[in-house]
């Protein structure tokens, strides 16, 4: 193993035994929640950067995913009183085939295009789960649903561990050829077309990926908050989760991941400010992307790790 | 059928104003600015606190606000937009935190209550048997205005040609003595102050909240992409098209789908025609 090989490895191992040791020590039922949300929030983020880090399509509308899973969760578990162990298949799926739906008609769209084309999808959605209300429960929503795991520090090391399990995945996923290829995309796609990939079989499977993971992710919040409202379809949702990859630094997936949680921490740690509190939360945030164009987390990690990528 | 054909029309002019403006600024300096609805949400809580609260006379207060909507506007290009223009992410990232800053200092200041703006023309109008509120119609006069005279200091004045050249190429611009990076915070400033000019007239008959830039931000991202990006008649045209059918769907099917309607509307188009009704092929 290389010497930089090392130092991510022992970083890896430091950040994953402090995310691990931190709740039973603070023993707190409110901090470990606030951990919980943290994790689910990074396999948000990995899971938009697995697509849109990679292949340079900004994707707008990642809550439609997350929706999808997490009303898919209540429909079974909340509505008709399934084991709510099978809303894990069934969010991957109902995200899977959403990614699928939005992904072929949305395929040739490109930059801004495909922005607005995901936020508009998401959008309707959201319209469509207040509509409907005699199925969704309307703007309330669905409550009632079941925890997974009893205690909440044994649900925070389930969410733990489906997390770096996501990251593990998604960078392997990134390191073999179809990562390469993903990124081969942006650069120049028709380029990778006259070379004879099939890059349209690549952009709809890497979106699918991505779907499934936040469909979980979907999931695990839903089951959490043993409630679904629309705003699980939200774009503020879908632009909350753009800013946590950001902040943890484009195409890192890990790197995303660790926004995710960062951000959800300070805005924690903000809470005194009282109603000032998100207004230093974004005040913060033009700081650091003002000063941090490449993001923050994996590019300084980069520079204190030193070497080679 | 009438009354459907004024209030979609008022609808379609407040839709142009915003649009038009976003378009502009990614016409020519391809800044893809998120923080547009921020300026509509500004010019109208301006409007709300010259007019309520410091009882400014109407027209000064008018003024006054679009003005300062266009001051922030290129403020916000000339230090926060301008060192980051290598990174079109970076750019498009900025903008967004800008608009959500702006939207929690408006609703510290302001609370989260809707405020009422006082309406400039307080009295119903008689169009053709129609009654219609005199606010409305003074919308949809003042946008068609501003966005004429928008078009004719674009293709007849000396600056407005300047403008051209650099939303074609910015470097041969320059090269021609033309300075593209003040040209840059100039149409910024235009940009700002028609979506700030659309907050005041239309500020009184809509519900001014902090969250407003949120939908207009929408709003009008979608009526410039069905347009193309970076044309001024799509624009136009995508607003006619989107003004109208949503009030279409509000009066004869069921004001709770109009938001649906017009989004699959946009999708379908975005389906059928990937650059926009009148765009060009961007590579962005």
């Amino acid at each position: 193993m290389s010497a930089t090989g090392k130092r991510n490895a022992a970083g890896a191992a430091v950040l994953l035994g402090l995310l691990a040791a931190l709740p039973p020590l603070i023993h707190n039922q409110y901090f470990t929640g606030v951990f919980i949300v943290c994790a689910i929030d990074g396999i948000w983020a990995a899971s938009w950067d697995f697509f849109s880090g990679l292949t340079g399509r900004e994707n707008f509308g990642h809550a439609l995913f997350i929706g999808g899973g997490a009303y898919a969760a209540a429909f079974l578990n909340g509505s008709f009183g399934l084991n709510p162990w099978f809303s894990i298949p069934a969010g991957i799926v109902v995200a899977v085939v959403l990614g699928l739906l939005v992904g072929f008609p949305t395929l040739r769209l490109r930059g801004p295009y495909f922005a607005l084309a995901m936020l508009a999808s998401a959008a309707i959605m959201q319209q469509v789960a207040i509509n409907l209300w005699q199925y969704t429960g309307g703007t309330e929503g669905i409550y009632g649903l079941d925890t997974l795991v009893e205690s909440s520090l044994g649900y925070y090391y389930l969410v733990l561990g489906i997390l770096v399990a996501t990251v593990v995945v998604l960078s392997l996923i990134a390191k073999s050829r179809w990562g390469t290829l993903m990124r081969a995309i942006k650069g120049d796609e028709t380029a990778c077309q006259a070379a004879g990939i099939n890059v349209t079989f690549y952009k709809i499977a890497s979106l699918a990926v991505s779907a499934a993971f936040a469909g979980l992710g979907g999931v695990l919040f839903a089951q959490y908050q043993q409630a679904v409202t629309p705003s699980d379809f939200d774009v503020f949702l879908s632009i909350s989760v753009i800013i946590m990859a950001y902040v943890g630094g484009i195409g890192s997936i890990w790197g995303a991941a660790c926004g995710g949680i960062l951000l959800n921490l300070m805005l924690e740690l903000l809470r005194g400010l009282g109603e000032y509190r998100l207004w230093v939360y974004y005040l913060i945030l033009m700081v650091v992307l003002y000063f941090m164009r490449e993001g923050f987390v994996a590019p300084l990690w980069r520079r204190l790790r030193g070497g080679q990528a | 059928m009438l009354t459907v054909l004024i209030y979609g029309a008022v609808t379609s002019a407040i839709l142009a104003m915003l649009a038009v403006g976003f378009t502009l600024i990614f016409g020519v300096a391809r800044i893809l600015n998120l923080a547009h609805g921020a300026f509509y949400a500004l010019g109208a809580y301006c409007a709300y606190s010259f007019t309520a609260l410091l009882k400014l006379p109407l027209i000064v207060s008018a003024l006054l606000s679009v003005g300062i909507v266009a001051v922030f506007g290129m403020a916000m290009e000339r230090v926060l937009v301008r060192p980051l223009r290598q990174s079109s992410l970076a750019v498009l990232m900025i903008t967004l935190v800008t608009a959500l800053t702006l939207e929690q200092v408006l609703f510290v200041v302001f609370g989260s209550q809707s405020k009422n703006v006082p309406a400039f023309v307080n009295f119903p109008l008689d169009v053709g048997g129609v009654s219609v509120d005199g606010q409305r119609l003074l919308a949809l006069v003042i946008a068609v205005v501003l966005i004429g005279a928008l078009w004719l200091f674009i293709q007849r004045t000396r600056l407005g040609s300047a403008i051209l050249a650099v939303s074609q190429d910015p470097e041969a611009a320059q090269y021609m003595g033309i300075p593209a990076n003040r040209i840059f915070t100039l149409v910024m400033g235009l940009s700002a102050a028609l979506a700030g000019a659309a907050g005041v007239i239309a500020g009184p008959f809509l519900s001014v909240r902090p969250t407003m830039d949120q939908t207009a931000m929408i709003t009008a991202f979608s009526v410039v992409i069905v347009g193309g990006l970076g044309s001024i008649p799509g624009s136009i045209l995508a607003a006619c098209i989107i003004g109208f059918s949503q009030t279409l769907v509000a009066f004869y099917f069921n004001p709770e789908w109009t938001g649906t309607v017009s989004l699959v509307a946009i999708l379908l188009t975005l389906v059928i025609r990937p650059s926009g009704l009148m765009g060009r092929v961007v590579n962005a």
